[in-house]
C-alpha cells in the first residue's frame, strides 16, 4: 500500500523572547531559538492508524500542525497526500480532516446542525450528497438527539463526538486527532475511541492520533510512533510496544478504612487476576483500579534500554 | 473567477443568515442593542449640533457638512461591524490558537475570520447613518449614490486599518490592547471636521494617517464633485487595503498557534 504521509528531516523552531516580561526587552529584545520538533522522518501508509505519542511539550501536536497545514516548517519537507501542506492549504482540505480535542470548530450558540450544515457549504458539498452524508454519520456516532442543541448546552463527551462528525463531513482520507480524549471521564474516553475505531476502520480512514495517554493508542491504533524532546525515540507497532514496555502494570486498592495500596506487576510473570486475589485476601478491599505505567516512564525506560 | 466570485458570495450570504440566527437567540437583546446604538450615535451628533448653534461653521463647515461625515462614518462601520467584525478578533484567535480552525478550512481564511463575528447592535448605525443622511440638507439620488459608495469605501478604509493592526498580533505578543487604541484613535480622528486640519496636517491625514479619507473626501465629493479626489479616494483606500493583506499573509507565515483552552 502507499505511503499518505512522507515526512523528512522535518524541524520546527520557534523564536522566543528571553526578556519580554522586563523594560529592557522592549528596547533590547534578546531571543532564543527553541527546537520544538527535531529533523523527525516517518511514513505512514494508506488506512493505517497512527498514534504519535509524548508527553507535554514534547512536538506532538506541532507536529499534526505542521502535517496539516496550520504551520510552516523551519526546514525539511512533508508530502501528504501527494501535497505538501503549507504550499497547497486549500487542495489539502479537501483531503483531510482535523479534531482538536482543546478547542471547537462549532458554533458556540448554534444548533449542531446549523454548525454542520456551515461546514458543509464552506467544503462547497451539494445538498443531497452532504444530506446523505451527515446521515450516515449521525447514525454512526448516535447522535441524532443532539442535532437540535446550541453547542454550548453539550458535555465534553457529546461535544467531542459532534467535533469528529464535523471533521468527517467532507469524507477525508486522513483524520489528524489531536488529543480526542483529553478532559474526558472514563466511559466517554471509551466511547470515543470505540467510535473513532469503527469509522476509520468502515471507511479506510487513515488516522494520525496524538495523546499522552497509552490508552488512545492501544485501543484505537496499529502502529506508534514516540516523540520526545521533539525527537523520535520510537516508530514500530502496538504489539511491539506492549512486548517490551507495556507489560508493567499499577494495581491500586482502597480498603474499608479509606488507606490505599499499590502494587506493581509484571503482566509477563504475574497475571492480573492473582495480583488482584492477593490483595483482596489481605485487605477489605472497597475500590480498586489497574493503571498503565505513565508516559514518561515509558519514555525513561526507552531511553534505558537504549 | 466569476464562478469563484459567486461560490463566496453563496457562503457570505448563508454565514451572514446564521449569524442573524445568533444575534436572535435572545431577540429583545438584540433590538434593545440597536435602539441604544441610535441613540448613543445621536447624542454625540446632537453636541457637534449644539456648537454650531453658537458658532456657525468651523473653517466653511456647517451642520450638514458634519451630518455627512457622520452619515458615511456610521454607515462605513455599519458595513464594517456587521459583515466583516472578525477581523478584529485575530489576535484573541493567535493567542488562544483558535486561528488553527479557520486555516484548515479549503477557503480563503481572511474571509472566514472576517465572516466569522457581527456586531448586531451596528445595525442601528445604518439608522443613524441613513437618518443623517436625509437632514444634512444635501439630498438628491446622486449624493445619496455618492454617500452609499463613500461609506462602502469608508468601511474597506476601516477594515484594512483593523487588519493592519490585527495583524501585529503575529509579530508582538498581547498587542490586543494596543491594536484596539490605534483603531480608537483613527475613528476619533476621522470623526472630526475636516476643516481644522489644513497645510502640513491635512496631507498627513489624507496619507500616513488616513483618518482624513473618510471624513474630508465624502463631504468634499458631495459638496463638489472632482474626479481627480474621486480618483485618489479609490487609490489610497486600495493601497491601504492591499498593505493591509500583505502584512496579513507575512503574519502567517511566523504564525506560531497558541495552545490556551476554550471554544469559538
Amino acid at each position: 500500500m502507499s505511503n499518505i504521509i512522507e515526512v523528512n528531516q522535518l524541524t520546527k523552531k520557534f523564536k522566543i523572547q528571553k526578556n519580554a516580561s522586563s523594560l529592557r526587552g522592549l528596547f533590547k529584545p534578546e531571543y532564543k531559538n527553541v527546537t520544538a520538533v527535531d529533523k523527525i522522518s516517518f511514513n505512514i501508509k494508506k488506512g493505517e492508524r497512527v498514534a504519535f505519542i509524548g508527553p507535554n511539550g514534547a512536538g506532538k501536536s506541532t507536529t499534526l500542525k505542521m502535517l496539516s497545514s496550520i504551520l510552516y516548517p523551519t526546514s525539511g519537507t512533508a508530502i501528504v497526500n501527494n501535497l505538501v501542506p503549507w504550499e497547497n492549504r486549500h487542495q489539502l482540505a479537501y483531503h483531510i480532516g482535523t479534531v482538536f480535542g482543546q478547542r471547537s470548530q462549532l458554533w458556540y450558540n448554534l444548533p449542531i446542525q446549523d454548525s454542520f450544515a456551515l461546514i458543509g457549504k464552506i467544503y462547497n458539498s451539494e445538498n443531497i450528497s452532504f444530506k446523505r452524508r451527515l446521515s450516515k454519520l449521525v447514525n454512526l456516532f448516535e447522535i441524532r438527539d443532539l442535532l437540535s442543541h446550541p453547542t454550548r448546552s453539550l458535555s465534553l463527551g457529546q461535544r467531542m463526538r459532534c467535533e469528529i462528525v464535523a471533521s468527517l463531513l467532507h469524507k477525508p482520507q486522513l483524520l489528524f486527532l489531536d488529543e480526542p480524549t483529553i478532559g474526558l471521564d472514563v466511559t466517554a474516553k471509551e466511547i470515543i475511541r470505540n467510535l473513532i475505531k469503527k469509522q476509520a476502520l468502515e471507511e479506510e480512514t487513515t488516522l494520525l492520533l496524538t495523546s499522552h495517554d497509552t490508552d488512545d493508542m492501544e485501543k484505537v491504533c496499529e502502529r506508534v510512533i514516540i516523540i520526545n524532546k521533539g525527537k523520535i525515540i520510537f516508530n514500530d507497532s502496538i504489539t511491539s510496544l506492549r512486548d517490551s514496555y507495556l507489560n508493567k502494570k499499577y494495581i491500586e486498592v482502597t480498603t474499608d478504612s479509606g488507606e490505599k495500596f499499590r502494587k506493581e506487576i509484571n503482566t509477563k510473570k504475574t497475571s492480573a487476576k492473582k495480583a488482584i486475589d492477593e490483595l483482596v485476601q489481605k485487605y477489605h478491599v472497597t475500590d480498586l483500579t489497574i493503571e498503565n505505567p505513565p508516559m514518561e516512564e515509558i519514555i525513561k525506560e526507552i531511553y534505558s534500554r537504549d | 473567477m466569476a464562478a469563484k466570485l459567486k461560490k463566496y458570495l453563496k457562503l457570505f450570504l448563508f454565514i451572514q443568515k446564521n449569524n442573524l440566527k445568533t444575534a436572535f437567540i435572545s431577540k429583545s437583546d438584540a433590538l434593545t442593542n440597536i435602539f441604544i446604538m441610535v441613540i448613543n450615535n445621536l447624542s454625540f451628533v446632537f453636541m457637534w449640533w449644539i456648537l454650531f448653534q453658537h458658532k456657525g461653521s468651523i473653517n466653511g463647515w456647517g451642520f450638514g457638512d458634519m451630518a455627512i461625515l457622520f452619515a458615511v462614518g456610521n454607515n462605513a462601520f455599519g458595513f464594517f461591524a456587521v459583515f466583516a467584525r472578525g477581523v478584529q478578533q485575530i489576535p484573541e484567535y493567535i493567542d488562544n490558537g483558535n486561528l488553527d480552525n479557520f486555516l484548515v478550512y479549503p477557503q480563503n481564511s481572511l474571509f472566514l475570520i472576517s465572516t466569522s463575528e457581527s456586531s448586531f447592535a451596528s445595525w442601528g448605525d445604518f439608522i443613524t447613518g441613513f437618518l443623517l443622511f436625509f437632514i444634512s440638507g444635501y439630498v438628491s439620488w446622486l449624493n445619496f449614490g455618492i454617500m452609499l459608495f463613500c461609506s462602502f469605501l469608508g468601511a474597506i478604509l476601516m477594515y484594512s486599518i483593523r487588519l493592519l493592526v490585527s495583524s501585529m498580533a503575529f509579530f508582538i505578543s498581547d498587542s490586543q490592547r494596543l491594536g484596539d487604541n490605534i483603531f480608537i484613535s483613527f475613528i476619533t480622528f476621522s470623526c472630526q471636521p475636516a476643516s481644522i486640519f489644513t497645510g502640513w496636517y491635512k496631507i498627513i491625514f489624507l496619507t500616513i494617517l488616513p483618518a482624513g479619507l473618510l471624513s474630508l473626501c465624502p463631504v468634499n465629493l458631495i459638496k463638489n464633485f472632482y474626479w481627480y479626489e474621486f480618483v485618489y479616494f479609490i487609490l489610497a483606500i486600495a493601497f491601504f487595503f492591499t498593505i493591509s493583506i500583505i502584512a496579513y499573509k507575512s503574519g502567517l507565515k511566523r504564525y506560531s498557534s497558541g495552545n490556551r483552552f476554550g471554544v469559538r
